[in-house]
């Protein structure tokens, strides 16, 4: 599986889990691992890649962090979108 | 500024010999909107008994997922200066030294993008940095990260380590607070920006059992310096301690956790063997008493404030690890403990938690430390080792 494929496949696990559970960064890459069959270590690399580009990010409520999709006023904050 | 702000209640923390948070915020006022409508939104506080401030959110700085701590006012229109309010943490220097260079620096950044109010240190260790808006919070990191500084941890992650002054100033110190601290900063540099733990952990280094960083009751892993050989006893120095009014019966003598010390009026003899190392003797004896031999540090988990559950204390896993760099067997072993704790806890629990609830044994089997005397938390209270089967054969 190429990276880019990998990363759609992770952001559907978070985009699935959206409203329903918090999910740890954990959480997305024993799911992803067991769903995909990649490496947990390939699966952490492309979830670091796609939180440090603004696709995903890390939230913080209720205690814990988590992680998420980015709302467009996030993106608009970090000069990802006009 | 615009407006003024009547604050009697503040007021009233004003008065008094000692310094006060008060007068110190009305200096930042005078140049900061921000800090401005601070004041007036505490004042009401105050008045009303009453919290005006939002926690938590999505603020933060791109790729990190910790070191800013979002805060919003639930009056944004009567306070608009503190519509945003976010903290900042900043990893401090091991043992929070600083040149007046670097301070100047801090604070001329912070005037730039925030409301100029500080609090040096946090109970965490970070500098932290009271105020700024989502907007600041980019332009603000790029400068901090561009003269060297980089922020602390905050949520579910590795903390901000801390430790204290150690052999930089201090006689008592066993182990090299500073550089153990710098250490394990820079190795756990991934666990503190982005937050993939269950909850909080926090390491805390202590050159000795006095303990100064209160890593004892407030770390997660506390690694307090110790030493092996005996205390040294200089006499003639107790005799002057005599001379000079100490009562060394009741002020050394009774005071010793395992009833090691004796004293006959002349000369004071230690039971070394019996001695748990607490410091007491030689912090008040410091003339006297000395510490000899091999030095290193005892290892203990699971201490925390009462947040969840009620406060824990830290406990001793490791009596004796002798500390030395790059200080790989430290690492490893705190490694195997986030580990079991990351694979086990649920949201929101401590590693010290997790240990009451599946027990010590389980603990030290994952982290691969053997049972020892020392270990024993509470003796004859909770006995936390029990005999297998497989332990178990028939003669």
């Amino acid at each position: 599986m190429d990276t880019n494929e990998l990363k759609d496949k992770i952001f559907a696990f978070v985009e699935a889990a959206k409203g329903k559970k918090k999910l740890k960064e954990k959480d997305i890459i024993k799911g992803v691992s067991a769903d995909t069959g990649v490496d947990k270590d390939t699966v952490k690399k492309a979830l670091r890649e796609m939180i440090d580009v603004g696709r995903l990010m890390y939230s913080y409520g209720g205690g814990a962090s988590s992680v998420e999709i980015p709302s467009e006023e996030y993106l608009r904050e970090k000069g990802l979108i006009k | 500024m615009s407006k003024k702000y009547d604050t009697p209640l503040l007021d009233e923390l004003e008065k008094g010999p000692w310094p006060s948070f008060v007068t110190e915020m009305k200096k930042a006022a005078a140049r900061s909107e921000m800090a401005n409508d601070e004041l007036g939104q505490l004042e009401k506080s105050y008045r009303t008994k009453r919290g005006y401030w939002k926690h938590g959110g999505i603020v933060g700085v791109l790729g990190y997922g910790g070191g800013v701590i979002g805060r919003y006012s639930s009056l944004p229109d009567e306070f608009p200066g503190v519509a945003h309010f976010h903290t900042v943490r900043i990893n401090q220097p091991s043992g929070w030294f600083y040149t007046t260079k670097a301070l100047r620096e801090i604070c001329d950044i912070w005037d730039k993008y925030g409301s100029g109010l500080t609090n040096l240190h946090g109970s965490t260790g970070d500098l932290v940095l009271l105020g700024t808006t989502t907007e600041n919070l980019e332009p603000l990191f790029a400068e901090y990260s561009s003269r060297g500084w980089d922020l602390g941890g905050s949520g579910s992650a590795m903390r901000t380590p801390s430790c204290c002054i150690g052999p930089a100033r201090c006689e008592w110190a066993n182990i090299d607070t500073l550089e153990i601290c710098y250490q394990m900063t820079q190795k756990f540099q991934d666990e503190l920006h982005r937050p993939a733990f269950p909850y909080k952990f926090k390491i805390k280094v202590a050159g000795c059992a006095v303990d100064c960083v209160a890593s004892i009751a407030r770390a997660d892993c506390s690694i307090i310096g110790t030493w092996k050989g005996k205390i040294e006893i200089d006499q003639d120095a107790v005799q002057w301690y005599a001379k000079n009014g100490m009562d060394i019966k009741a002020e050394i003598v009774d005071m010793c956790p395992t009833a090691c010390i004796s004293y006959d009026g002349t000369n004071l003899s230690i039971d070394d063997d019996n001695c748990s190392r607490c410091m007491h003797c030689i912090s008040k004896m410091t003339k006297a008493l000395k510490p000899t031999g091999e030095k290193g540090a005892t290892i203990l988990i699971g201490s925390k404030a009462p947040i969840v559950v009620g406060s824990l204390m830290s406990w001793v896993i490791v009596p004796f690890m002798k500390l030395e760099p790059p200080y790989d067997e430290l690492e490893e072993l705190i490694r195997k403990m986030i580990e079991w704790w990351d694979d086990n806890a649920k949201p929101r629990e401590r590693i010290g938690e997790l240990i009451e609830a599946r027990g010590m044994r389980e603990f030290l089997e994952a982290i691969g430390v053997p049972p020892q005397p020392q270990q024993v938390f509470e003796p004859r209270k909770d006995p936390f080792f029990f005999w297998k089967d497989e332990d178990l054969t028939k003669e």
